[in-house]
């Protein structure tokens, strides 16, 4: 599903975020990537779905090059990957309905969207994507009126209705009240089992990771320093990704 | 600031306005002489001259036309220089060239922009039209460009990574975010167009001012009180059903 090969990033000044990873993740796969900031999670995320150009490297997403693609081919890669990000990242003034739809815009008729409506399939679509992770009823609330976690909810709303083959999260629950930590968590892991759609989210609580990772990788300073099940996860292994301070700890 | 510091700068202060209340000839004296002729001005203006309200009327329409030609126009330009004038949407050289002639057009005022306008297309409201146009359009480019500056990149990037195209990126990542804020800045300076406009009479480019100036000229005061309160009252039902439509854009 995803192949990564050498890849790197450096930012301009010479930090370096990703240094050499090669990674095969198989379709239908929950993978939890764990490491202490700035080991290089959202780097990878991002250059997973071309929001971040690699400084060398190949990725390969259901069979497409993303590295190198052109526009056109960039844009028919991200439609198939759903990405929910740490602070959702949602038209705040616009609708929970609107924000949701947007996930529909690869497959809207192009004037159509921009004069401002959407194809009733996909509204209806939209709707009942709403109601699958338990929002129905606020389709016309106002972002700007929801808790934090109905609104990472219409985010991952955004994601599912783009019926994606993977979906990618950047630290989902890094921005909520850790009681909801279980739900947002719950939900991921429903759409992985019911729809057989491959989740990767980075999590920065190793306790989530080993709840429900099927498949844990660790980085530290852009390397992958461990790769396996959750209970792999030994104290020498966490040694080796959040330092031997931090062992068993979060960071 | 050091306690000597303070004292200097207190001291400057001080000096400059001196210096120029005794250059402007502020006199005490002078406008305590003046004020029976204040009262005698406004004494004459009582009580206004109701034949002229169809003038007056004529007038603020004009005034509220000019307003609204200028505003909009100026709009629709300023939309265009406005993301160029933005930091985050503009390469540096446009960026740079766009705040500098922006700078300039905006020191001038609406008023010289009408003396301008009358000597190149004679007189009427269109000079005063297009007088709105040049100073409004730079004023709201760079109201609109600071709200392009304080977009919130996120959103914008999340509704790229579902795979939208740049154009509906625009549609549905920026546009949400700018459009009731550019809204109120139009909103805003249509209001103080129509005070703009109003004496824009003065130089003969058209609507309410030329009214109050022609009956003052004429020393018929209480003519020129009617017009006076039709652009009182003008100003301020425009500035109530203004800000009322403003606070429910936020």
């Amino acid at each position: 599903m995803i192949r990564v090969r050498g890849l790197r990033k450096e930012y301009p000044g010479g930090s370096r975020a990703l240094d050499g990873i090669d990674l095969h993740i198989r379709r239908g796969e929950f993978v939890a990537l764990i490491g202490p900031s700035g080991a290089g999670k959202s780097t990878l995320l991002r250059c997973l779905n071309g929001l971040a150009t690699p400084t060398a490297g190949h990725i390969e997403v259901d069979g497409v090059e993303v590295t190198g693609a052109t526009p056109e081919t960039l844009r028919r890669i991200r439609s198939g990957i759903g990405f929910v990000f740490q602070q959702f990242n949602l038209l705040r003034r616009l609708t929970v309905l609107e924000n949701t739809v947007l996930g529909r815009l690869p497959h809207a008729t192009r004037w159509r969207s921009l004069a401002g409506w959407f194809d009733p399939a996909d509204l209806a679509r939209a709707r009942a994507t709403l109601a699958r992770v338990g929002l129905d009823g606020l389709d016309t609330r106002r972002i700007d009126t929801l808790s934090g976690g109905q609104q990472q909810r219409v985010a991952i709303a955004r994601a599912l209705v783009q019926a994606p083959a993977v979906i990618l999260a950047d630290e989902p629950m890094a921005s909520l009240d850790p009681s909801l930590a279980h739900t947002i968590m719950e939900l991921l892991r429903r759409i992985n089992h019911e729809d057989g759609i491959t989740v990767v989210t980075s999590l920065h609580v190793l306790e989530l990771a080993q709840a429900y990772g099927q498949r844990i990788i660790g980085l530290h300073r852009g390397r992958v320093v461990h790769d396996g099940p959750p209970d792999s996860l030994d104290g020498a292994a966490t040694a080796r990704i959040f330092g031997p301070g931090l062992a068993g700890g979060a960071a | 600031m050091s306690r000597p510091g303070r004292w200097a700068g207190g001291a400057a202060i001080a000096a400059v306005f001196i210096w120029s209340a005794v250059a402007t000839e502020v006199s005490l004296g002078r406008m305590i002489e003046g004020l029976p002729f204040m009262w005698d001005f406004l004494r004459r203006m009582v009580p206004p001259d109701p034949s002229v309200l169809g003038n007056a009327l004529h007038g603020a329409i004009q005034t509220i036309q000019i307003a609204v030609v200028g505003t909009t126009v100026a709009a629709v330009l300023a939309l265009p220089a406005g993301f160029a004038a933005a930091r985050n949407a503009a390469p540096p050289w446009l960026f740079y060239t766009s705040r500098l002639l922006l700078n300039a057009f905006r020191a001038i005022d609406t008023l010289v922009y009408a003396l301008f306008f009358v000597a190149a297309v004679g007189l009427g409201p269109f000079p005063g039209v297009l007088a709105v146009v040049v100073y409004t359009a730079t004023v709201l480019a760079k109201l609109y460009s600071e709200a392009i500056e304080a977009i919130e990149p996120g959103p914008v990037e999340a509704v790229r990574a579902t795979g939208a195209t740049s154009l509906q990126v625009l549609r549905w990542g920026v546009l949400p975010q700018l459009a009731p804020q550019f809204l109120s800045f139009t909103l805003y300076r249509f209001e103080t167009n129509i005070r703009a406009a109003a004496i824009l009479g003065f130089v003969g480019a058209g609507g309410i001012g030329f009214y109050v100036q022609t009956y003052l000229r004429l020393l018929n005061y209480p003519a020129a009180a009617s017009v006076l309160l039709v652009l009182v009252v003008l100003v301020m039902v425009v500035d109530f059903a203004s800000s009322r439509l403003r606070a429910r854009l936020v």
